[in-house]
């Protein structure tokens, strides 16, 4: 009988917790489909899609994530790998300083961003290029704490130093050893860091809108938010599906690894 | 000149001195064994020999070539590590070839290279097996293929049995000894395990906090060993004090009994606090013409096996161990019973 209360307890809480979080999405989505009068359509869904900024302001925000994903690796990889190798006393004060993002309020950021790079000696903000950059390196900093953790839960899960000195005894120099011993197996954890700071980049608001503007995605789905009404109900949908998207794809890949490697088993 | 010198090699990491004074001539084709307990500084010496640390002071000779700083990659030594190290993202040929890949040899060479190493460590149809398919000590037997593929100067082992099972254990030693006969090659084994560095080495180097103890073949090691050290730390030893010494009629009294030993040069006693050593297994029961004999009672009883270990009480509190061979009519005798025991003179000696 405790048994059966203990059952009916949990469950009580998990659908609560599943409405929770359900009914908001439900009703946003229930309404982004009443654009036309007296009717259920996706007449909202059809004005972004057809809005060619909805297309230039994702496509932008897709190639800053990117740009931001390599540059995050090269500067994440191999400073974490020697970290571990070399200076595992140095793991504190890194893992403290990848989690600043957190502490530093975007906004202060962005403000301390613009103030350094407008003048001399760094005439960043004055060109493109140059503001495209500062973002980039802004969302390299932001992305850091999924970065950084990422990439150092997946060099845990190796022994580096051991492989390390093996390559090393068989003759390989630091760019083999990187390349094919290291690299190759923090494929899962790179992807999942990738994932989640396009994830991160996508949704970005406040120093998109202070460097570039209505330019990126984040600052142009605001912007619909303010002024249309069913549109930014269904702008809000594909949002979350993006997300729900990316974070399927981590889980894709990283089972993937899995399957294959039971599969081989056999 | 020897094919490896390590010549006054010195280790210290901040205050602590890992390696003392370490002199060492190893020939080609030699299998020499560090054995010494955890942190001894022997997988340190290891390390320095194959380029992981750096001495703080001394020199190593190579081949009559000083490799003391140069860089690991480039010495061309194989090395096997307790975890194994196979590389997880590759297959076992994989493994095998990695070295010779980074030498840029040709493919057909690497394969042929491959499958002379497979069959080496009877594995040939694991070719494409991922390491985590394979069992411990096919692993380490994988391991042992990698470093040896490369054809390396020198192969050194760090404790490359401890991770496994007992039986796997034995097994893969036999098969250690077989590869390193076969082919020749000049080899530093590191273990803590004083059986594997007997039954394996042409000549054993036992290291205690930094330092040698003593360097000779195993059966130097075990019979005459130079320090109380060698002598408690390899093999079981029975160390009693002494009330009264007489060194020139070679006797002394121990719990009351007189034991009589042979000289011998080799040793050189503290006079201070001399005792006298004595190995389980040269114990028997019982009386005999010509040999020591000592009096006691029977405290315990310690089956292991092929061996029954007695412990004998010889009075004011020495207790002795006496190893007798299980035989299948051998009834030891029950706890509290008076034995006498007999040992021959030249068996014991003072240390």
């Amino acid at each position: 009988m405790r048994r059966y209360l203990g059952l009916l307890w949990s469950w009580f809480w998990m659908i609560f917790g599943w409405l929770y979080f359900l009914v908001p999405l439900l009703a946003t989505f229930l309404f982004s489909l009443r654009a036309k009068k007296d009717a259920l359509s996706f007449l909202a869904y059809e004005r972004v899609f057809k809005d060619p900024n909805f297309w230039s302001t994702f496509a932008f925000s897709l190639q800053i994530g990117f740009i931001t994903i390599l540059a995050g690796l090269v500067l994440i990889v191999p400073t974490a790998y020697w970290i571990r190798l070399r200076l595992p006393r140095l793991r504190a004060v890194t893992e403290f300083i990848s989690m600043l993002p957190f502490v530093v309020p975007a906004i202060v950021l962005v403000f301390g961003l613009i103030r350094v790079f407008s003048g001399a000696p760094f005439f960043l903000t004055n060109t493109f290029t140059g503001t495209y950059t500062v973002l980039v390196a802004a969302y390299v900093v932001l992305a850091l704490p999924y970065m950084y953790r990422a990439i150092d839960t997946g060099l845990a899960a190796i022994d580096v130093r051991t492989l390390t000195e093996a390559a090393q005894s068989l003759g390989a120099g630091w760019p083999t050893i990187l390349f094919r011993v290291i690299i190759p197996n923090l494929r899962v954890s790179m992807i999942s860091a990738a994932f989640l700071t396009l994830a991160t980049v996508m949704g970005e608001f406040t120093i998109a809108s202070f460097l570039v503007g209505i330019k990126a995605f984040g600052p142009y789905m605001s912007l619909v938010g303010q002024n249309k009404t069913y549109e930014s109900s269904s702008l809000a949908i594909i949002s979350f599906a993006l997300t729900w998207a990316f974070m399927g794809l981590i889980q894709l890949f990283s089972r993937g690894r899995a399957e294959a490697a039971v599969a081989g088993a056999h | 000149m020897a094919f490896l010198i390590l010549q006054n090699i010195s280790k210290t990491f901040g205050n602590t001195k890992a390696v003392i004074d370490f002199n060492l001539e190893v020939e080609k084709g030699e299998f020499v064994s560090f054995l010494g307990p955890s942190g001894c500084g022997k997988t340190t010496t290891l390390r320095m020999i194959a380029g992981f640390e750096l001495p703080s002071s001394g020199h190593i000779w190579l081949d009559g070539e000083e490799i003391t700083f140069q860089r690991p990659n480039r010495r061309n030594i194989g090395m096997v590590f307790q975890a194994y190290a196979l590389f997880p993202n590759l297959t076992v040929a994989q493994n095998i070839g990695f070295g010779l890949q980074v030498r840029k040899m040709e493919r057909r060479q690497i394969e042929e290279r491959v499958r002379e190493m497979l069959s080496l460590i009877h594995l040939e149809s694991y070719a494409d097996r991922y390491p985590y398919q394979l069992s411990g000590g096919q692993q380490q037997r994988v391991a042992l293929a990698r470093a040896l593929a490369i054809r390396p100067r020198l192969l050194l082992l760090d404790e490359p049995l401890s991770a496994l099972d007992a039986k796997i254990r034995l097994e893969l030693r036999q098969e250690i000894r077989r590869i390193q006969q076969t082919l020749g090659i000049t080899t530093i084994y590191v273990t803590h395990d004083q059986e594997e560095a007997l039954s394996l080495s042409d000549r054993v180097v036992v290291m205690n906090q930094g330092q040698i103890e003593q360097i000779g073949t195993p059966l130097e090691i075990y019979n005459y060993p130079q320090t109380e050290f060698v002598a408690s730390f390899v093999g079981q030893l029975n160390l009693l004090p002494i009330t009264a010494l007489d060194l020139a009629a070679h006797t002394c009294r121990v719990a009351g009994q007189t034991v009589r030993f042979a000289p011998d040069e080799r040793y050189h006693p503290s006079l201070e606090r001399p005792r006298l050593a004595i190995r389980p297994e040269e114990i028997r029961l019982g009386l005999a013409e010509g040999a020591n004999v000592l009096h006691g009672v029977v405290e315990a009883v310690i089956f292991l096996g092929a061996i029954i270990r007695l412990r004998v009480n010889l009075g004011d509190g020495i207790l002795i161990s006496v190893d007798q061979f299980n035989e299948r009519s051998f009834v030891p005798p029950r706890i509290g019973e008076k034995v006498t025991l007999h040992f021959p003179i030249h068996a014991c000696w003072l240390i």
